[in-house]
């Protein structure tokens, strides 16, 4: 039987994983929830004659830097999941 | 065996996170994945070699609901009095056991595991054990109906000696909650947006025990319905929110997750129950620990 220290850190181990797995889950559904809200407003300035011309090239790069971002935060939080995943319990 | 040590917080944010996410913390081997115990009083029990100052010839195990803990049936500020501690007092053959169990897994698993668990239990229970009543709230009702599935299945010994099966407040067939989380996840699933798609798959990743729970199901989809099992008294509780039996939020929202029909498994075909009572204005939660639901069960049970 797991002494109480150890059933403690145990436990948040758990809570480790079920955080770093969420943000790094999540962050792969809010860059999907942030990108196809933009694509509305986009598509609006898309159908406007003024703002045809730069309305690509801005989605383009709005679209680029959030996807970097969120990847980002995913990539952190996936690694930390590893970093704090015990060898015996990794994917 | 030691008792539990770690915080109470703690142990209701396992529960809560495996009611959620059960099966997917079992998977990844999760120490938030709350495992299956036997509980006397506040001390876990070795279910393979019990160890009680005086067993009773008379189990009486009662199993908690969804994202809930075996203090689920304590009474308020009254921390070592239960319906099973209320029954033992009248009767000392009974012993009174709590169930602790990963309420995030499917029904069926938990119903086999629970019925493995009772097998081992009566065979090392210290002596001769002549009656068992199992009381379950919520989904601990379902579980007893797939425990009792598969302890028929397997020519469990302990079926032999089931008397009774009270469910309080179980949704044999749904809770509206579980099937408005279903319907509305599958429409926003079909949504031709991808944030809307997005919150249908937020609500997809709830566990398959909250699943289960849109039907009532105890056993896999391809098992068909089991029957309430025969030469066993069969008992429900029904909880409504308001205290006037025809007050409309009764019709609504039942005892607050679960219809009164819902409760009595109207639609299910071929029940014969042994007793039934509904009890206006206690909610859900209270139907686990509620003065007027004890007397009944004394009534029914003693």
């Amino acid at each position: 039987m797991k002494t109480g220290n150890e059933g403690g850190r145990e436990w948040w181990l758990g809570v480790a994983d079920v955080l770093t797995h969420g943000i790094a889950q999540g962050a792969g559904k809010l860059e999907r929830v942030h990108l196809s809200i933009a694509d509305e407003t986009f598509n609006v300035l898309h159908r406007i004659p003024v703002t045809r011309p730069w309305s690509q090239a801005v989605r383009f790069t709005h679209h680029n830097i959030s996807k970097l971002s969120y990847r980002s935060v995913a990539a952190v939080a996936d690694g930390a999941g590893q970093l704090l995943t015990p060898p015996d319990r990794r994917r | 065996m030691k008792s539990d040590s770690s915080p109470v917080w703690q142990r209701h944010a396992s529960a809560i996170l495996s009611g959620f996410l059960g099966d997917w913390l079992e998977a990844r081997k999760n120490p938030l994945a709350v495992p299956m115990e036997l509980f006397h009083g506040q001390s876990p029990l070795d279910h393979r070699a019990p160890q009680l100052d005086v067993p009773g010839s008379t189990l009486c195990l009662s199993i908690h609901g969804l994202m809930e803990l075996e203090s689920v049936w304590t009474f308020p500020g009254q921390s070592d009095l239960s319906y099973g501690s209320l029954l033992t007092s009248a009767s000392r053959e009974i012993t009174p056991l709590t169930l602790r169990y990963n309420t995030g897994r499917p029904i069926y698993r938990n119903g086999e595991a629970l019925a493995a668990l009772l097998e081992e239990l009566v065979s090392a229970w210290p002596v001769p054990l002549e009656r068992i009543v199992l009381m379950g709230h919520s989904m601990g009702g379902l579980l007893i109906r797939s425990a009792c599935h598969y302890g028929q299945a397997q020519n469990h010994r302990w079926m032999e000696r089931l008397t009774d099966c009270v469910y309080l407040g179980s949704p044999h067939d749904g809770s509206w909650l579980a099937k408005g989380a279903k319907a509305t996840a599958d429409l926003l699933n079909r949504a031709p947006r991808d944030y809307l798609r997005v919150a249908g798959e937020v609500i997809d990743l709830r566990s398959e025990g909250i699943r289960n729970l849109s039907r009532g199901d105890v056993v896999p989809a391809d098992q068909g319905e089991p029957p309430l099992v025969p030469g066993v008294r069969h008992f429900v509780v029904c909880g409504l929110l308001a205290r006037s039996r025809t007050h409309p939020v009764n019709a609504l929202f039942g005892d607050a997750l679960v219809h009164e029909a819902s409760a009595r498994g109207e639609e299910r075909t071929g029940w014969k129950l042994a007793g039934m009572a509904s009890f206006p204005g206690v909610d859900h939660i209270r139907l686990a620990h509620h003065p007027d639901v004890a007397r009944q069960l004394v009534e029914w049970l003693l």
